[in-house]
């Protein structure tokens, strides 16, 4: 659209200051829209432009807030304690589904064999506890986090990091396995005597963790249940007996020992601490 | 002023030494630490970043002591560090690597860490790749979000462990001038074992061999080391002496004159391989 | 998630059109969207404060215009409208939803962020042009304030009858009354 007419900086100014009469003003407005050239004359003021660009970029780039995050921050969790903790290595969705199939496919299987379905709930149980302690090796160092290094040596790394991250991921195989064990045929204590062990074995292995690496404490523990669990397996009492009240309290006070040892040593976290 | 103060930093893996007995003080501007591989540069790059505690002997940073548990938060908080290896995770985006970063820096309010990953991002001239997968990033682009990553918190000390290994030339030239814009206010200490960098970029270099601080000073005087001691013939030198043909078609000596030769102007390399005791076969040092 | 174009978009620079900006902003390329937000965020600012006195709501509506332009570029490059134009649009309802409130979002919902329809300068907007030198200036200026306001609102500012109608506070109906009575006004004035 060419006209010969255009603006000037006085005019302009004018407009600006709002001193213009309303059909000057509207002139200008109509024109300003049809020339790209007055547009341009418009001075600019650069220390505003640069603000108002941050803004746009800041809001385009700022993670996006999701429906999870959304109920976290209602129950209390701040929003950057929220990104360190979906940073987790093992927090992924990859881990997440692989752990709902595993218990899924339990499920499917213990419901469809309905008549045989007492060994496998009970291979449930006891298979049950290993889920969370999976987890926690891989949440936080090395080799399950690439980034360990550089996670390591911010201000934030240190035991509080790792227990933050421990309790997720924890938290979530948990839950997903309580929901299976809910779902799964058989007397109902089953759906919760999986859960003692599984807190013991978790705190073991933390505790473990400030000795050795995550995934070797994991690997001793998770290897001692298993190894336990199929001695027992040849006789249905025996399996029974590990689930039982005596073997409940006493899964109880060596969790509660572990998680002792677990506090004096939490320092023990820290990379740049003398091992 | 004295930024990072080393005193006799051992630390060996096993039967290997890595750092034997390292005596070391670096100041404002750009450090060189220079030397081959297994020389211990990563070893005490990495304590000095608190990623890994020495055997014996003490880091101060800034006056702390990062041995001391209490004191080991405030020196993280000094220090940006970009590892050899960074490993930063491939599927997340520019801008969200260095968010999660700026998290873990306890950068913990929404808006200022926003205008922060905003900042390192234009530092390191990454404005336009924000929303770039880490995976799709080029070496050189990856490498700067590394450094964007390390410069997050504004940190006193910078860190960085062969920074321009694996870049191509125009990569190189670009980090390089980062590098050197980061050195006007700040202690950058980088290892490399290209000499090219030290000349270009630092203001000190430290040659390290064998876990040893074998030289500290000025790259003029690294390259001062060889003064006397470089010469060129036209005729291959007699003997056993280091020597390589130039492209001017002149062979080149380190270590003693050769008949009819003509002594020459070190380099920084020529200091760097008679320290090494690389340049001569025999022992014309020794 | 956006839909992505698959060819490659040419780098954009400070001599790159509008519509050349646009194609890259829904390329994703967000030195596109700076370069546009530096051409055009003056003049609407400027714009915008004649609307409202408040600088701050004026800086949000800007900041809401060029993050909805880079959620939504692919209504722009569909419609192929005149850049400055369809910013325009955008603004003014971004203006009007803030100013109004979350209550009121009527102007703007999230179903339609951006005007669909290509916006072409209408009628009255191609006589304005002409506002300096012929007789239609001072026809405006002895027009009544509320027909004034509502030949301003639909002509200039690009919005609907019922947009129109929703700013001024009347009826729609009432509206279109007005607008016509407008329009006749000013055939008189003219002639």
């Amino acid at each position: 659209m060419t006209t010969d007419w255009h603006l000037d900086p006085g005019l302009l100014e004018q407009y600006e200051t709002g001193v213009l009469g309303p059909s000057r003003i509207m002139a200008v407005e109509a024109h300003l829209l049809a020339c790209a050239g007055c547009r341009a004359l418009i001075p600019a003021d650069d220390a505003w432009l640069a603000d108002s660009w941050s803004a746009v970029y800041d809001d385009i780039h700022a993670p996006r807030v999701g429906s999870i995050q959304r109920l976290l921050t209602r129950a209390g969790l701040p929003e950057h304690r929220f990104r360190l903790l979906t940073a987790t290595p093992t927090l992924r969705w990859s881990w997440v589904l692989a752990t709902a199939a595993v218990l899924m496919l339990a499920v499917a299987a213990a419901r469809v064999g309905a008549d045989s379905s007492v060994p496998i709930a009970q291979a449930f149980l006891v298979l049950a506890p290993i889920l969370p302690v999976i987890a926690v090796s891989g949440a936080y160092g090395p080799p399950a986090d690439p980034m360990h290094e550089i996670t390591g040596t911010t201000p934030a790394a240190g035991p509080a990091l790792v227990l933050w991250r421990a309790v997720s991921v924890i938290g979530v195989a948990v839950l997903m396995a309580t929901v299976a064990a809910v779902l799964l045929p058989g007397p109902g204590w089953y759906a919760a005597a999986w859960l003692l062990p599984a807190l013991l074995l978790c705190t073991g292995t933390l505790a473990l963790a400030t000795v050795l690496s995550l995934p070797v404490a994991a690997g001793i523990l998770g290897g001692l249940w298993i190894t336990g669990v199929l001695a027992a397996a040849s006789d249905e009492r025996a399996v029974a007996s590990m689930f039982g009240p005596t073997a409940q309290l006493a899964y109880l006070v060596s969790a509660v020992l572990a998680a002792a040892v677990l506090i004096l040593r939490r320092r023990r976290f820290d990379l740049g601490e003398n091992r | 002023m004295t930024i990072v103060a080393v005193q006799g930093l051992a630390k060996r893996y096993g039967a290997t030494v890595a750092l034997d007995f390292v005596d070391m003080e670096i100041t404002v501007g750009v450090t060189g630490l220079l030397g081959p591989n297994g020389a211990g540069k990563s070893t005490l790059l990495r304590c000095l970043a608190t990623a890994l505690a020495p055997d014996a002997g003490t880091i101060r940073v800034g006056g702390l002591d990062p041995a001391v548990a209490a004191q080991r938060t405030e020196v993280r908080r000094r220090i940006g560090y970009l590892p050899q290896n960074p490993g930063l995770y491939p599927n997340f985006t520019t801008y969200d690597l260095l968010d999660y970063v700026a998290v873990l820096k306890e950068i913990t309010d929404g808006r200022q860490r926003r205008a922060e990953v905003r900042r390192v991002l234009d530092e390191v001239e990454l404005t336009d790749r924000a929303k770039t997968k880490v995976r799709k990033l080029s070496g050189g682009m990856r490498q700067r979000l590394g450094l964007a990553q390390a410069l997050l918190g504004d940190p006193a000390l910078v860190v960085l462990d062969e920074p321009t290994v694996g870049l191509d030339p125009e990569q190189r030239m670009l980090f390089r001038a980062l590098i050197s814009r980061l050195g006007e206010r700040r202690t950058v200490l980088l290892s490399t074992h290209q000499t090219e960098d030290v000349g270009a970029l630092c203001e000190r270099v430290v040659v390290m061999s064998g876990g040893r601080v074998v030289f500290e000073g000025s790259p003029r005087e690294l390259a001062g080391v060889a003064e006397g001691q470089v010469w060129l013939s036209e005729q291959p030198p007699v003997g056993n002496a280091a020597y390589w043909r130039n492209a001017d078609g002149f062979y080149r000596t380190i270590g003693h004159q050769p008949a009819g030769a003509e002594a020459a102007r070190p380099s920084i390399e020529d200091g760097y391989l008679l320290l090494l005791g690389n340049a001569v076969t025999t022992g014309a040092t020794r | 998630m956006r839909r992505r174009r698959q060819r490659p978009i040419p780098p954009v620079s400070e001599q790159s059109s509008d519509a050349e900006l646009l194609h890259a902003i829904a390329a994703g390329e967000t030195s596109a969207l700076r370069l546009l937000h530096h051409r055009h965020a003056g003049w609407l600012r400027a714009r915008l404060r004649r609307r409202c006195a408040d600088p701050d709501v004026v800086d949000a509506a800007i900041q809401d215009t060029f993050v909805a332009v880079w959620k939504d570029s692919d209504r722009y490059v569909e419609t192929s409208a005149d850049a400055a134009a369809w910013l325009w649009t955008i603004a003014v309802r971004r203006l009007l939803s803030t100013l109004r409130g979350p209550a009121h979002r009527w102007l703007s919902g999230p179903a339609d962020e951006l005007p669909d329809v290509a916006t072409t300068p209408s009628a009255e907007e191609l006589v304005l042009l002409g506002v300096e030198h012929g007789a239609l200036g001072p026809a405006l200026d002895r027009l009544s304030p509320e027909l004034r306001r509502l030949i301003e609102a639909t002509a200039l500012d690009g919005l609907s009858v019922r947009e129109a109608a929703k700013l001024l506070g009347i009826a729609e109906g009432t509206a279109k009354t007005r607008l016509m009575r407008a329009r006749t006004r000013l055939r008189e004035l003219l002639t």
